[in-house]
């Protein structure tokens, strides 16, 4: 297709608008209500254009090029026009001061006098100086308004964490409406009533809080106008530079892009260019980086245990405390725990350093939480190796996707953002949970299963596809028969008894699993959590091969791909996670090397212990060195995510203080205690060395990682495909008269090192607090308690407190809580169990008891 | 409220038939029912507020018993609709677009109910009044006090 814009001849392919065509080409047209990820709108009129032998002035975003047309963007007529337009626009938008004379001289003053309640022209708004109304009138050359001003004087909405709605400044353009419900797929926005009434708004005009908004600040980031205001930096000036960053906070590994003025972060936005989220980021990366990297409880010096107190020192003098301590702890009376939130490059030397210097087995880290390394692990008992080659935007692709164990619009954003794509192009979802999930409006079916019995749901499934064809084929895959055998013990007639779920909607899932074609399963720590966790993984595993699914685990923190490659083929006989912090406490372990978080460890028994982080946490009360390590925005790096995809990170800002990255703490120890393996000047040096040695790195040339090509950690596949049999198991959960609740626990991405998200940040506290025990309404009522109330939650080995919060979507009988490892030990659901951990990394479902603390 | 969900299948464009039984029914659509087709249609709750707000058809506060309905459309506003409104606001106590305080009286405006020969036109409970004039509204104010509401088409 050829098509003529201003003269200039063009070639076209597919179905383009001419906005379209003439952004990617250079050419300027104004507009505001457009914009490139989302559908073209047509609401300002600004982007009008004359197309020859057409009558009027279409607007260019919602119109199609078609062969042959010549069009002209910028004859006299159409400037005439769009300024006419555009003073109907300002005249309900505070327009002194865009129209002023007096405006280039104005801004020295400006961030003093922004403090005023109301915003009547752009001295006064937080957006000035990025502000697109202002480009266009700029472009447009405006120089007075003819219509009448109004100012609608509506009430400006500062309720909610993190922005500030100021609809008087709105020029319904309608960005945030349609980033709301068409790339988000939450719809909290919505314009309401109608004409010159007409506004964005949420149901009943409620806080955002409380109309589904997830606070992921995309409607922010394409508010054309400074309507939608993040508070954070609303008093502060325009950034001095700007860099790009990988969030820290999820197996996402979404590509960030950090404002600075004098080397401290204002806010952090998600970047177009990145791979993964592509314009997109969470609640997590877009507002809680400067308040982590900022944070009051960072550490900034190192600290020793010389007398009875940690006292501050030098570098110098606490390396060489360590070094000297660390020489008389080797082999097994030595553990190392290592962090999934540091890079792969700091990983793999705590890794070295583990068995050069410590001559230790004992290295692991709270990544085995995740589902991702559970299902490698299950994989690897079998003798085969899980297929982890896949990418997120795959998920896009699937024709039906069945999702169990997370709540992904809260856990996993940006992934929810490809399961949303594929249900807009006509997949198929079907949710297995038992609490009501806000995506449940997406999905063709919700399987409201009772707490935990997920194992059953998928066996059930299993033996249906077995029915189906009575003369079953064995398809050629391993374990067939016996994995047929072993479903024998589940009888169709008690599924409702088993799982809560009637047989009609089981039919129904499995009709819609049976035809499936692409199919992708995700699942989450609702799976793994349980004892009988690697019961359900390997049930799910099974029931994908009959439904020929894509099987996608989730999971937690960013790096924890990366801790798995680097620690993939070390041996198997060193302690692991659990088993670390329980030698911690039965005093078989003499030290303990910290780079990681960890629970409290109340009842440790050890002669020497060391924490390397960035945070102020309990443990320090038994450390007898901390070493301060910056945080991810202060040093270079790579990151592994969820789907392999190597990422890497320069530094952003200075190290703060005296903190230093971890690669540098661990190499000057190493050095220190005689080592000459560890040289590094730098991190590139590390990646080097480490691209040689990890086996799952092989394929990678470090100039393709340095150029920041597309990446990929590869697995070499062996045997691929099992069955597995599984075992029938008693879910031995039952509530008693004693302890009538059931506990489940959300195990939440809201910590970085040892920092609790929300106890660092008002904003998240406000959506999620991880001190919440979310309760059923019934049940509140039952017990008489009200929101907010502080109660104590008792299992028959312990208890926690937290707060109390109504939840909807819990069925009753039914707690909620969250798991994270950065807790502070009374409110962490740790208190619930005896010893650390159990086995297998799970807590599962507790049958406990509330009552009002005293 | 789960009777009027039932009689309709449950997909998206259904929302508007389901809101006008709604209205109808309970004289207004009450907040909780926002949720309950939230739920069932798979709408978000903000999509529907919008939907219902942008309709004067849909209220979110009870009418009065009575309904009267001016028509300020062009033919009638020419022909006195003005005077008619205040005369009936006047003598009601309230503004258009309010419910007098005991749940007696709404009013309304409208802006065209397409029978501009009759203008000025009021309408009181279904029922057409055309070429009025200001000495009537009292009487069909009396009038509408001694009557049951009539049943709502």
């Amino acid at each position: 297709m050829k098509v003529t814009i201003d003269g200039k001849k063009i070639e076209v392919e597919g179905k383009r608008t001419i906005l379209e065509v003439a952004r990617e080409k250079g050419i300027y047209i104004p507009s505001l209500c457009d914009h490139p990820r989302l559908t073209p709108f047509g609401g300002c009129r600004l982007c009008i254009v004359e197309i020859k032998e057409k009558g009027g002035y279409p607007p260019s975003c919602s119109t199609y090029v078609e062969n042959g047309m010549e069009i002209k963007t910028r004859t006299p007529r159409l400037q005439n026009l769009r300024k006419e337009i555009l003073e109907l626009i300002l005249s309900e938008h505070p327009n002194a001061c865009l129209i002023c004379s007096e405006k280039e001289n104005c801004d020295e003053y400006k961030s003093t006098i922004r403090k005023v309640g109301e915003v009547t022209g752009c001295v006064l708004c937080s957006n000035n100086g990025r502000c697109e109304l202002q480009d266009v009138v700029e472009t447009l050359k405006i120089d007075k308004v003819r219509f009448p001003s109004v100012y609608r004087n509506l009430e400006v909405k500062k309720g909610d964490p993190f922005f500030d709605r100021d609809y008087n400044l709105c020029i319904l353009c309608g960005r945030c409406v349609r980033v709301c419900q068409e790339l988000r797929g939450a719809a909290a926005v919505s314009f309401i009533y109608r004409g010159s009434q007409a506004v964005v708004g949420t149901v009943l005009d409620l806080p955002l809080l409380e109309s589904g908004c997830q606070f992921c600040g995309a409607c922010v980031d394409v508010c054309p106008t400074g309507s939608l205001a993040e508070r954070g930096i609303r008093y502060e000036d325009l950034p001095d530079e700007r860099a790009k960053t990988i969030c820290p906070f999820c197996s996402m590994g979404c590509e960030l892009e950090i404002d600075l003025k004098k080397q401290k972060i204002l806010s952090s936005k998600p970047s177009d260019e990145g791979a993964v989220n592509q314009g997109q980021a969470c609640v997590r990366g877009r507002f809680l980086i400067k308040d982590v990297v900022h944070s009051p409880r960072r550490i900034l010096m190192p600290l020793i245990r010389l007398n009875k107190e940690l006292e501050e020192v030098s570098w110098e003098e606490a390396l060489d405390f360590v070094a000297q301590k660390l020489k008389k702890f080797k082999g097994k009376n030595i553990a190392l725990i290592a962090s999934p939130h540091i890079s792969c490059e700091e990983n793999f030397l705590l890794r070295k350093f583990a068995s050069e210097e410590l001559k230790t087995e004992n290295v692991d880290s709270s990544y085995r939480f995740s589902p991702l390394p559970r299902i490698d692990e299950m994989a690897r008992e079998n003798g085969f190796e899980l297929n982890l080659n896949f990418e997120f935007k795959d998920i896009s692709k699937a024709k039906t996707l069945f999702l169990t164990g997370e709540d992904i619009p809260k856990s996993h954003p940006i992934m929810w953002l490809e399961v949303l794509k594929a249900v807009q192009q006509g997949a198929k979802l079907i949710v297995a949970s038992p609490t009501e999930l806000s995506l449940n409006r997406y999905s063709s079916l919700w399987l409201q299963i009772k707490p935990g019995t997920e194992f059953y749901l998928f066996s059930f499934l299993s033996k249906l596809f077995f029915h189906e064809e009575q003369e079953t084929k064995n398809p050629g895959i391993e374990g067939f028969d016996s994995f047929k055998d072993s479903l024998g013990e589940f009888d169709l007639s008690r599924v409702f008894e088993m799982t809560g779920i009637t047989r009609e909607e089981l039919d129904e899932a499995f009709v819609l699993l049976r035809e499936a074609e692409d199919a992708a399963f995700l699942f989450g720590t609702g799976l793994t959590q349980h004892p009988w966790g690697t019961q359900n993984v390997a049930a799910l595993w099974n029931l994908a091969l009959q439904a020929q699914a894509k099987i996608f685990p989730l999971g937690l923190e960013n790096n924890l791909r990366g801790v798995s490659e680097i620690g993939h083929n070390s041996s198997d006989k060193g302690l692991n996670f659990n088993q670390i912090l329980q030698a911690a406490s039965s005093g078989e372990l003499k030290a303990l090397y910290l780079a990681g978080p960890v629970p409290y460890l109340k009842k440790a028994n050890l002669e020497f212990l060391v924490i390397q982080d960035s945070f102020v946490n309990e443990n320090f009360e038994l450390a007898d060195a901390v070493l301060p390590a910056s945080t991810f925005a202060e040093t270079d790096g790579t990151f592994i995510n969820g789907e392999g995809r190597l990422q890497r990170f320069k530094r952003v800002i200075d190290p703060l203080g005296d903190a230093k990255p971890d690669w540098w703490i661990i190499s000057q120890l190493a050095r220190r205690m005689g080592s000459i393996g560890f040289p590094f000047k730098n991190p590139s040096e590390i990646t080097k060395q480490m691209i040689k040695v990890i086996p799952g790195f092989s394929n990678i040339s470090y100039a393709d990682l340095e150029k920041g090509h597309k990446v990929f950690a590869q697995k070499k596949m062996k045997k691929e495909k099992s069955f597995l049999p599984v075992r029938h198991i008693d879910l031995n959960h039952n509530k008693s008269k004693k302890y009538p609740f059931l506990m489940i626990l959300e195990y939440s991405l809201d910590y970085y090192r040892s920092l609790a998200l929300s106890q660092e940040n008002k904003g998240l506290k406000a959506i999620r607090d991880s001190r919440w025990i979310k309760v059923s309404p019934e049940d509140t009522e039952k017990l008489n308690l009200e929101q907010g109330e502080r109660i104590v939650v008792e299992s028959s080995s312990g208890k926690f407190k937290g707060f109390v919060k109504i939840d909807k979507s819990l069925p009753k009988g039914v707690l909620g809580a969250s798991f994270l490892l950065s807790e502070d030990s009374e409110f962490s659901v740790n208190g619930l169990i005896p010893s650390v951990f159990q086995e297998l990394h799970s807590l599962g479902m507790i049958p406990v008891k509330i009552k009002r603390e005293k | 409220m789960e009777k009027i969900m039932s009689e309709y299948t449950k997909v998206q464009r259904e929302l508007i038939h389901l809101l006008h039984d709604a209205q109808s029914k309970f004289g207004y659509i009450p907040a909780q029912m926002i949720s309950q087709i939230s739920r069932e249609l798979k709408i978000s709750e903000s999509e529907i507020f919008g939907v219902l707000t942008f309709y004067k058809a849909f209220t979110l506060k009870p009418r009065g018993e009575h309904l009267i309905t001016i028509c300020m459309g062009t033919a009638c506003h020419v022909r006195g609709a003005p005077m008619i409104l205040d005369e009936f606001e006047r003598k009601l106590g309230i503004k258009a677009g309010e419910t007098s305080e005991d749940n007696q009286f709404t009013l309304e405006t409208v802006n065209c109910v397409g029978a501009c020969a009759l203008g000025p036109i009021a309408i009181a409970d279904g029922d057409y009044h055309g070429q009025m004039k200001t000495r009537e509204v009292d009487e069909i104010i009396k009038k509408l006090k001694q009557e049951k509401r009539k049943s709502s088409e």
